[in-house]
């Protein structure tokens, strides 16, 4: 299995003040827990201050629910590699990311990505991909 | 000294220091004939607490919260950001001096005297800001707030004294702790040399028992550029799901992370990081019981009624294109005028018809009908009919009569909305029938009364022992009782949409668009200065008003940053935007979700009311302004309508 451990974006994510809007990550997201999110990827929006990456996953009850994934902004993104081709609709991927605080809130923030087709991985400062 | 206990000092000589600024009042100095500059880049010096960066959650160290305020920051979610309606806002009023890129303070000339004008201030977040200082007065109640407010300025000594007022709701601190849109906020500005000293007061009645002081300090840079962030939202929720009416909160005592920062700094007690004006003097620490008051110097119940005076009068407000707002006697009355005549959204009580009708004929006169000198004589411009010059005729006629009042829209059969149909559509003309007009004398004499059809049932045949029919000439005589309802054609160069609101306040609601203008006519769905008055008896529901609040969130588009573009008038208080919407549309949608959880639970209606799951709102919405409309009236209409549903 490979494995990757990226540090080139640790001013974003562990900062977390170089791409602030109005919401603070560890505010907004539950930094102690972790949720895993397998879908198709629908949408990437490639922007500052923060990207997103919206996939459609199953619940628990089989329903498929739209997931905003919060990603670091532009800058932090062109430094590790990743640019506004880097990922398509219809990618399937695996996202570890931070849930919202709040329950029931369909958002997370990012921790690592993986898609399956070739592999590619990107994890935030410290993440392994598995 | 330890970061925390450095806070509750700042904030005390903070409060030191401004009772020194604000002593000299009494006696001010005049202004100086040469003030100092405070124009030019200036950096932020992180050297106050909580300074760029932000509290941790549920650290309200130093903020003189009362329990409203205290509830309103621990159910606020970080989420909230993630809504359509916030993506693009700039930081709030008092966050600005603490926010990241530093300050450019520039000069606003009188080209012949050389005076300063204003002084603009701008962050890289936010809009520009203006300070006015050629003594202009504030506006009145019912205009409109914005995230800068309106600013005056004033010399105190080497001070600059600048007073803020109208100003949206948002954030003291980033990430719990709110504001109301009532609160004030007065800076105190002194240039030292190369430092830009700002002390801060916020002054918010309705979440603090006294005012919230801080100081921030800048140093001038001769290199700095104050850069722009532009905003990059999008109109998708960031939240996820498919819901863009999502809205985040946590219900009352659901928030667990309110003092996680307190596992790490174990030696803070509980008490004082939950605020409160007690905890911000010295005498706290020392275990003492009796504190100075210092209470707030702003009267949120008498800000309130001010945006809806009960004073018998009409108050005219222009708002944009076609509209302008008149507030009569507390009543918003919608008024289009243009080159095809005049339309009324709703019209106001019968006891001030008269005074709705003068004050609509001046308007109509001077801005449909203005006096102009003649531009045209002689040779250059030979008359048409060829008996006189149109100089002539200019000067020797009298101006054309105002033009007539086309048609009244009726949002709901609310008595203070239809009250002066029958004087003012009799005042008005409808060329109704065309040709036949002239055959029957009452066809087309009348201006047409268009309204939901539920309106017009209600108007001609009331329910209750001894109700009576409205006037025939009361009565709506264009009904609709589909999704909306367009008026056929252009009037005064618009379209403009009825969109019925399905059992909102009532069965009868509209929403009016008028679309070239950007206006949206809301009636008694939305209100600035209480809870929305459902009544269950006529049909209305608690969903039903959210579901037309998010109609005219889907319909309005934000100018700039959140703020301006399509304007919302309200049944009754200020000219609102978009973000004013969200704002009620949220409140409202928190306390259906906190009565649903409440009832969910088994509580009955009395259980529910005794929670109180309107008291961080009560102080905003449940004040002597909205009359008979009490905090209780809403709890128990959303809690009927919620059982209904069932």
């Amino acid at each position: 299995m490979r494995r990757v451990l990226l540090l080139a974006v640790a001013a974003s994510l562990a900062a977390g003040t170089a791409a602030y809007a109005h919401h603070s990550y560890a505010a907004t997201y539950d930094v102690t827990r972790e949720v895993k999110l397998e879908g198709k990827l629908v949408q990437f929006v490639y922007r500052n201050p923060h990207s997103f990456v919206h996939i459609s996953v199953a619940d628990d009850k089989g329903v498929q629910q739209r997931w905003a994934v919060e990603w670091s902004g532009t800058t932090q993104l062109g430094n590790s590699g990743v640019n506004k081709e880097t990922l398509k609709v219809g990618d399937d991927v695996v996202i570890m990311g931070r849930p919202s605080r709040v329950p029931g809130e369909y958002r997370a923030l990012m921790l690592t990505l993986k898609r399956k087709s070739d592999g590619f991985a990107w994890g935030s400062p410290g993440q392994q991909v598995d | 000294m330890h970061k925390r206990l450095a806070a509750l000092a700042a904030t005390t000589f903070a409060a030191a220091a401004i009772a020194a600024i604000v002593a000299p009042l009494s006696a001010q100095p005049p202004r100086p004939a040469n003030p100092t500059d405070i124009a030019g880049e200036w950096t932020l010096t992180n050297n106050e607490e909580d300074t760029t960066a932000q509290p941790p959650l549920g650290d309200y160290l130093g903020i003189p919260f009362n329990a409203a305020g205290r509830q309103r920051a621990d159910t606020t979610a970080e989420s909230i950001w993630g809504t359509p309606e916030y993506q693009c806002r700039p930081h709030s009023a008092p966050h600005q001096w603490r926010g990241l890129g530093g300050a450019r303070i520039l000069k606003e000339q009188d080209p012949l005297t050389r005076d300063v004008r204003a002084y603009h201030v701008q962050f890289m977040r936010s809009l520009d800001w203006p300070i006015f200082m050629d003594g202009r007065p504030h506006p009145p109640a019912w205009a409109p707030h914005s995230w800068t407010g309106f600013s005056t300025g004033q010399w105190i000594g080497n001070t600059l004294k600048v007073t803020t007022t109208h100003l949206k709701d948002g954030y003291l601190k980033r990430g719990g702790p709110q504001t109301s849109d009532m609160y004030s906020m007065t800076d105190y500005i002194t240039r030292h040399d190369e430092i830009l000293t700002i002390v801060t007061v916020v002054d918010d009645p309705v979440y603090q028992d006294e005012p919230y002081v801080e100081s921030t300090t800048y140093t001038i840079d001769l290199t700095s550029n104050v850069a722009m962030e532009t905003c990059n939202g999008s109109s998708f929720a960031e939240n996820g799901g498919t819901d863009r009416h999502h809205v985040p909160h946590f219900l009352p005592g659901q928030n667990t992370a309110l003092t996680e920062w307190l596992k790490k700094d174990d030696w803070i007690p509980v008490e004082p990081t939950r605020g409160g004006a007690n905890t911000i003097y010295p005498e706290y620490k020392s275990g003492a019981t009796k504190f100075p008051a210092s209470r707030s110097a702003v009267s949120a119940e008498k800000d309130i009624q001010a945006q809806s005076p009960r004073d018998g009068q009409v108050h005219v407000l222009p708002v944009q294109g076609n509209i302008y707002m008149i507030v009569a006697d507390g009543t918003n009355i919608t008024v289009s005028m243009g080159a095809d005549g005049v339309m009324l959204v709703n019209s106001g009580s019968a006891a001030m018809s008269e005074k709705v009708l003068a004050a609509v004929n001046q308007l109509a006169s001077s801005a449909v009908t203005p006096p102009a000198p003649n531009t045209c004589f002689g040779a250059a411009c030979p008359s048409a009919w060829g008996w006189a010059s149109p100089y002539m005729n200019a000067v020797i006629s009298s101006p054309a009569p105002p033009k007539p009042i086309r048609y009244i829209i009726n949002t709901s059969a609310a008595s203070e909305h239809v009250g002066g149909n029958e004087k003012l559509a009799t005042a008005g003309f409808f060329p109704r029938g065309g040709g036949f007009g002239s055959a029957v004398s009452s066809v087309g004499r009348e201006a047409s009364i268009v309204a939901h059809e539920n309106v017009l049932n209600r108007l001609s045949t009331p329910a209750g022992p001894g109700a009576k029919p409205a006037p025939a000439a009361a009565q709506p005589t264009d009904t609709y009782f589909d999704e909306f309802h367009k008026l056929p054609e252009y009037f005064n160069g618009e379209a403009v949409i009825l969109y019925g609101a399905p059992r909102a306040n009532t069965d009868g609601d509209s929403l009016v668009f008028f679309r070239h203008s950007e206006v949206i006519s809301a009636g008694n769905i939305f209100s600035t200065i209480s809870y929305p008055a459902i009544d269950l008896e006529k049909g209305g529901g608690i969903q039903g008003v959210i579901d037309g609040l998010n109609r005219i969130l889907d319909l309005a588009v934000a100018e700039y940053r959140g703020q301006g573009g399509t304007w919302i008038i309200p049944g009754r208080g200020r000219l609102s935007d978009t973000a004013d919407v969200a704002s009620y549309r949220n409140m409202v949608t928190i306390i259906r979700d906190r009565v649903k959880d409440l009832a969910g639970k088994g509580l009955t209606l009395q259980q529910v009311k005794a929670a109180r799951p309107t008291m961080d709102f009560d102080g905003r919405y449940a004040s002597a302004a909205a009359g008979t409309w009490t905090a209780d009236s809403f709890v128990e209409a959303v809690y009927r309508s919620l059982q209904e549903k069932k």
